[in-house]
């Protein structure tokens, strides 16, 4: 008899394709505009036809007579409606004031969508406007017009963080700079646009098919926001067309889609339009920002003060929490030892910011990484030097209360300089910036620090996992975590099969449905796969311990002598097969004990709250990247071409490379449009360019060559050594840049976004000048 | 909702002239403008709705004795895959490679692009170089008429033409280029195609003995219809297209241009544009 | 009601009859009343490339056609393809080079690759480019959907 023996076979930093990609290339997939349920109606909203003004009249009665119509609500229609977001500033359906161009002030359900939108436009509104304030500055002014009458003031937030005494650190200082950036509206263009079907059941239960990335969180909201009991809310989540963030918070559409429902005692499908897309889902955070730093001659830093101003719009989305983001660059991306960070957001007619990829740390690096440029050439440093100087090394512990377990900063910064050739590229296109001729060429370099392991913000930043194994060895792993294209589907199925010795394709993970996932925060703060990660590699190992064992007693072995590979136990030590392993499990199964193999998990991070003044280790692990760009600038025109990025990312390891370079290309480019060609243009308060005709996300012909390369520093409490990095690939982007454009140029330019005819305002401001 | 009373689909030019004698009617060919527009209320379509796609004769690309006449059919990947346009008239084809995307390149057609009378249509600037003629057919007395005209006199506005409403365009003439004729193209955009342009700017002319003769010159999204530029072909006519001349020529543009500020540029920064892309275009002829 | 009109096409394939509104677009034809969900509503304005279907032979966006224009024609849609085993290696190396990641606008690139891929078979990468400049994706970056194209043609370097 020949044994057999079997070798470890792991799938761990390999090229592993995407479980869902083969139905998604083949349009199998069905997205939420793809569902249909018997018997819906079709939701549409009526929006604000003002920026501010009080609402005297609505008349709807000549849309309820119109055929097809089932429903027509406004906000007297809901009298129990309660204000939803961060700061429950913003009623769903408003009644008595509009306060922006995307204000809800009453919605139809219809037969049809075209029936639907023709009803809309038989609602008569009478306003009387008010006041306006759009420029977050007007908003302080004393007798400015209150934005939201039940504050006293125009305040939205406010955040206060110190450590050291920065008077002490500018009189320590050889030179100090400072200056003030301004950062733009852009916005997620998620390929797929929002929409939601809410249905209820006989009983009253309500079964929402939603977009979002925080089914648990609002599955309490939304029974907040109905009086219901949660119990009876189960979010079914579909496939989501593109998630950055833009699903983390509840937006008017849902709850009016439920009340829609509610009404009819129909389904209700409400789907955006692309217009309406642009128009009311959120933007990245909008920042007036003024940055005072200090240097010692020796190169060491010495102070940084950061005051920043929000516009907050109408209303209170993510995008004023961003400040949580922003001052940890401010303090803790590099050494420093006296940091005041101050924001306010204030309330405009604006429309509000949300959250959105990095989280406000485009902006705080877009403002600290052209300081450092500043820095180092003040002191006549090398600006690589002076960041080597410095960066922050594994064992800190920072102002903030960071502490760096595993740092690759050092080993990113010159891997990303080497690679491209940074110096000696500096240092001639430096030397070339008068030569003849339009087109100058530059590099640039900016270097970030993220969240990797989680960001503790709500009172659990845990995920649970439920795991089960069939008479047949196939595993179905029931995850708290949502899949939104990132692929942590994969990743998941990926850990499970290092602990459980199974193919990829004897997994399956259900991840979209509160009814039978375990809870978890959500899909932010680039956490999915190092919580997620962790906790199904807890339930994993549960399960191995409970077949080891089992094992252990049929074959005289000690179950720390087995193992667990491509679907047998064998022998540890020489991969000597002992039995199939679904042999195993139903001998298990159908033996006098009778037991299946299925297992729990809860994983919470080892990371702190942080206290009043935001101080902690809030995190459990924390990413790093640098990235140097090369670009070419023609000076006749003000176009900038992007290049080539090198990249050099401190991931932990690399779970799957092919995931992992995905979603590093995939943020260069978004950073890339955040810095050369997006801008959504707001203009009084009015949105002027909602499509993608004029909102230029970049286009295939434009991206750069992109060399990326892996820093492995094998964290120790990550997911096989991983950490977090979805968010970090978008951050450094815009940075980079504007220090590449200055060193072709010679031009520093402090406001985004670098579009042609912004930059070649500031090449040419004489002639800009001249014009006015 | 929609007010249409009929879709017809006729197969011969002398159906869709009858049908246009009867009745106002909105004239569908590729499609590309007026389903967008017509679904945004940007325009109001005709209780007729004529769909003139299978019309045969109103297609193709061929020499029609001294001129090239392309049917208004004709889609603008056509004109890119064209060789007679590649060898006869370049300069339409360089402006057929920027225009919208592949797929809009695959179904819009040059006579929607010219009746469609965006002060942007990218293939506007190039034709009115060349010189070209449009053909407009109607039936008024119980038999098919046509009429030409040149291109740069049937623009009326942005999106409004001289075509009369029972009028349809059925080609574009273009005069066959004399020898040493040169003319170039370019917008202004950071991305190849999939962009309207801030502004466009076509020059051609007689390039021969180091002298640059019968210069014509238009200019793109700087007015409500695609224009003329007739100070800076006075500047060119007869120049040495030395590097003097061609910053000349270029401050001509700047200066006779009256563009607006939108959300694609300011009025401003299009004069800076139309002054730096016509010395990149007049780079672009003098290398030939 | 606004006025309809029948109308006989081949859709991947087959005859189809079909009566639609004349001012209906194809997108919707496709999506609502044929219920072939597999092609994308990204924009509405061929701006996008979600949609992108093919006609007699070329590729054009289904939101800027009249469902009445497809009388007669020839219509391929993301799920013929995905049903013709000619069209597997593309799908597969879509899979294979990491090129889906939320998805959304995968069926159009499929589409639109077919399309460049059968005018062009050994298009090179800028080609590719140019070939894909129709087509959004706020994912993947571009890159790996160039990959998978470029590993059809035979272009990858």
């Amino acid at each position: 008899m020949t044994t057999k023996t079997i070798e470890k076979n792991s799938l761990i930093g390999r090229r592993i394709p995407k479980m869902d990609a083969p139905d998604k290339a083949s349009g199998k997939t069905r997205y939420i505009g793809d569902l249909n349920v018997s018997g819906q109606l079709y939701g549409k909203i009526l929006r604000s036809g003002r920026i501010h003004a009080r609402i005297v009249r609505i008349d709807t009665s000549k849309a309820k007579a119109l055929p097809g119509v089932h429903a027509v609500i406004t906000a007297a229609d809901v009298p129990d409606q309660r204000p939803i977001g961060v700061n429950k500033d913003h009623m769903p359906l408003k009644g008595d004031k509009v306060r922006s161009q995307r204000d809800e002030i009453a919605a139809v359900a219809a037969d049809s969508e075209e029936i639907a939108e023709e009803a809309l436009k038989l609602i008569e509104v009478e306003y009387e406007d008010l006041p306006t304030i759009f420029d977050p500055r007007d908003a302080l002014k004393p007798g400015a017009p209150l934005i939201n009458d039940f504050k006293k003031d125009n305040v939205a937030m406010v955040f206060d963080y110190s450590h050291g005494d920065v008077a002490q650190g500018e009189a320590e200082s050889d030179v100090v700079i400072e200056d003030s950036f301004e950062l733009h509206y852009v916005t997620h263009c998620c390929m797929g646009v929002s929409g939601v079907i809410a249905e209820f059941d006989a009983s009253g239960n309500l079964l929402l098919y939603s977009n979002t990335q925080v089914p648990f969180l609002h599955k309490r909201e939304f029974a907040e926001l109905l009086n219901i009991d949660p119990g009876r809310i189960r979010i079914i989540q579909p496939p989501i067309g593109g998630g950055f963030g833009s699903k983390l918070d509840i937006y008017p559409f849902e709850p009016i889609a439920i009340f829609l429902a509610r009404a009819t005692k129909r389904p209700v499908k409400l789907m955006f339009t692309r217009e309406e897309e642009f128009l009311a889902s959120p933007t990245r955070q909008p920042v007036i920002l003024t940055l005072r730093s200090g240097v010692r001659k020796d190169g060491s830093l010495t102070f940084r003060t950061v005051d920043t101003l929000h516009d907050n719009g109408a209303y209170t989305s993510w995008g004023a929490t961003t400040p949580f983001v922003m001052m940890q660059t401010f303090s803790s991306l590099y050494r420093v030892e006296h940091c005041l960070y101050k924001t306010t957001a204030v309330y405009t007619n604006n429309p509000y910011a949300g959250s959105f990829r990095g989280y406000g740390n485009l902006q705080a690096t877009f403002a600290i990484e052209q300081h450092m440029d500043k820095l180092a050439e003040a002191i006549g440093m090398d600006p690589l030097e002076f960041r080597l100087k410095n960066a922050q090394e594994a064992g800190e512990v920072t102002g903030q209360g960071m502490h760096f377990k595993t740092c690759g900063f050092k080993d990113c910064i010159t891997t990303a300089a080497e690679r491209s050739d940074y110096q000696a590229k500096r240092r001639a296109y430096k030397a070339a910036q008068g030569a003849p001729g339009s087109v100058k060429r530059g590099v640039g370099i900016a270097s970030m620090l993220h969240v990797g392991g989680g960001a503790k913000i709500y009172p659990s930043d845990g995920c649970g996992t439920i795991l089960k194994l069939d008479d047949f060895a196939h595993v179905t792993v029931m995850t708290g975590a949502s899949e939104i294209g990132q692929g942590s589907e994969t990743v998941l199925a990926q850990l499970v099969c290092e602990e459980l010795g199974v193919p990829l394709g004897s997994v399956t993970v259900v991840n979209n449905d509160t009814d039978i996932t375990p809870w978890d925060v959500g899909v932010h703060a680039s956490r999915t796969t190092f919580i997620a990660g962790n906790s199904a590699i807890g339930a994993a190992r549960k399960a191995r311990d409970k077949i080891l064992n089992a094992a252990a007693k049929v074959s005289n072995l000690a179950a720390g002598d087995l193992d667990l590979r491509d679907g047998f136990i064998v022998r540890a030590s020489d991969g000597q097969v002992i039995m199939p392993l679904a042999k195993m499990l139903r001998s298990l199964h159908f033996s006098d004990k009778a037991e299946l193999v299925m297992t729990t998990h809860y994983y919470e991070p080892p990371s702190v709250h942080q206290d009043k003044g935001f101080k902690g280790d809030v995190s459990a692990a924390y990413a790093w990247a640098t990235q140097v760009v090369e670009v070419e600038v023609d000076t006749d025109t003000g176009i900038v071409t992007l290049l080539k990025v090198w990249a050099a990312h401190d991931v932990g390891r690399v779970l799957n490379r092919l995931g992992i370079e995905g979603q590093i290309e995939g943020g260069i480019v978004m950073g890339q449009g955040y810095a050369i060609t997006e801008t959504l243009m707001i203009e009084n308060g009015v949105c002027k360019n909602p499509n993608f005709r004029d909102y230029k996300l970049v286009t295939a012909p434009e991206i750069p060559e992109m060399d990326i390369t892996f820093i492995e520093t094998m964290d120790g409490e990550g997911p096989q050594g991983a950490k977090g990095v979805g968010e970090a690939p978008a951050i450094c982007m815009a940075a980079a840049v504007a220090n590449a454009i200055e060193n072709a140029t010679g031009t520093r330019i402090y406001k985004l976004p670098f579009t042609p005819e912004n930059v070649y305002r500031a090449l040419h401001p004489a002639l800009a000048e001249a014009a006015e | 909702m929609s007010a249409i009373q009929r879709y017809l689909a006729p197969t011969t030019l002398e159906e869709a002239l009858d049908a246009l004698r009867e009745s106002e009617a909105t004239i569908l060919a590729g499609g590309t403008d007026v389903m967008p527009q017509s679904q945004a209320g940007r325009l109001r379509l005709q209780p007729t709705l004529l769909n003139i796609r299978r019309i045969d004769e109103l297609g193709g690309i061929a020499l029609d004795g001294a001129s090239i006449r392309i049917g208004a059919l004709a889609t603008i990947s056509e004109l890119l895959e064209s060789e007679l346009i590649n060898e006869r008239l370049p300069i339409l084809a360089e402006a057929a490679d920027h225009f919208a995307s592949p797929q809009i390149r695959n179904a819009g057609t040059v006579g929607g692009n010219v009746c469609n009378a965006s002060p942007a249509g990218d293939t506007l600037v190039p034709l009115i170089v060349l010189n070209a003629e449009v053909e407009l057919a109607s039936k008024r007395d119980g038999k098919v008429e046509r009429r030409r005209m040149p291109l740069e006199s049937f623009f009326a506005g942005p999106g409004r033409t001289h075509r009369a409403a029972d009028e349809l365009l059925t080609a574009i003439y273009v005069p066959a280029p004399a020898e040493g004729f040169v003319a170039h193209f370019a917008k202004f955009g950071t991305r190849p195609a999939l962009d309207i342009s801030a502004v466009s700017v076509g020059i051609g002319g007689v390039w021969r003995n180091g002298t640059f003769k019968n210069a014509r010159v238009a200019f793109g999204a700087v007015a409500p219809t695609p224009v003329r530029g007739r100070a800076t072909e006075g500047v060119l006519e007869g120049s040495a297209l030395d590097a003097a001349a061609i910053g000349m020529a270029a401050a001509a543009a700047r200066d006779e241009v009256r563009p607006i500020s939108d959300v694609r540029a300011s009025a401003w920064y299009r004069k800076e544009m139309i002054h730096s892309l016509t010395k990149k275009v007049l780079t672009n002829v003098a290398d030939a | 009601m606004s006025l309809t009109r029948e109308i006989a096409f081949t859709l991947n394939g087959s005859l189809r009859n079909v009566t639609v509104p004349v001012t209906m677009t194809a997108l919707a034809m496709l999506r609502d009343v044929l219920r072939l969900t597999g092609t994308k509503y990204g924009c509405g304005e061929g701006e996008c490339g979600a949609c992108t279907i093919i006609v007699d032979g070329r590729s054009v966006n289904a939101c800027l056609m009249f469902a009445v224009d497809c009388d007669g024609r020839t219509v391929t849609t993301i799920e013929g393809v995905a049903a013709d085993e000619a069209s597997e290696p593309l799908r597969q190396a879509m899979v294979d080079n990491g090129a889906v990641q939320c998805g959304f606008c995968t069926p159009g690139m499929v589409m639109q690759s077919t399309w460049l891929l059968e005018q062009n078979p050994h298009a090179s990468r800028d080609e590719i480019k140019r070939g894909l400049e129709g087509n959004l994706c706020r994912c993947t970056g571009y890159k790996k959907l160039i990959d998978a194209v470029a590993a059809v043609s035979g272009t990858n370097q």
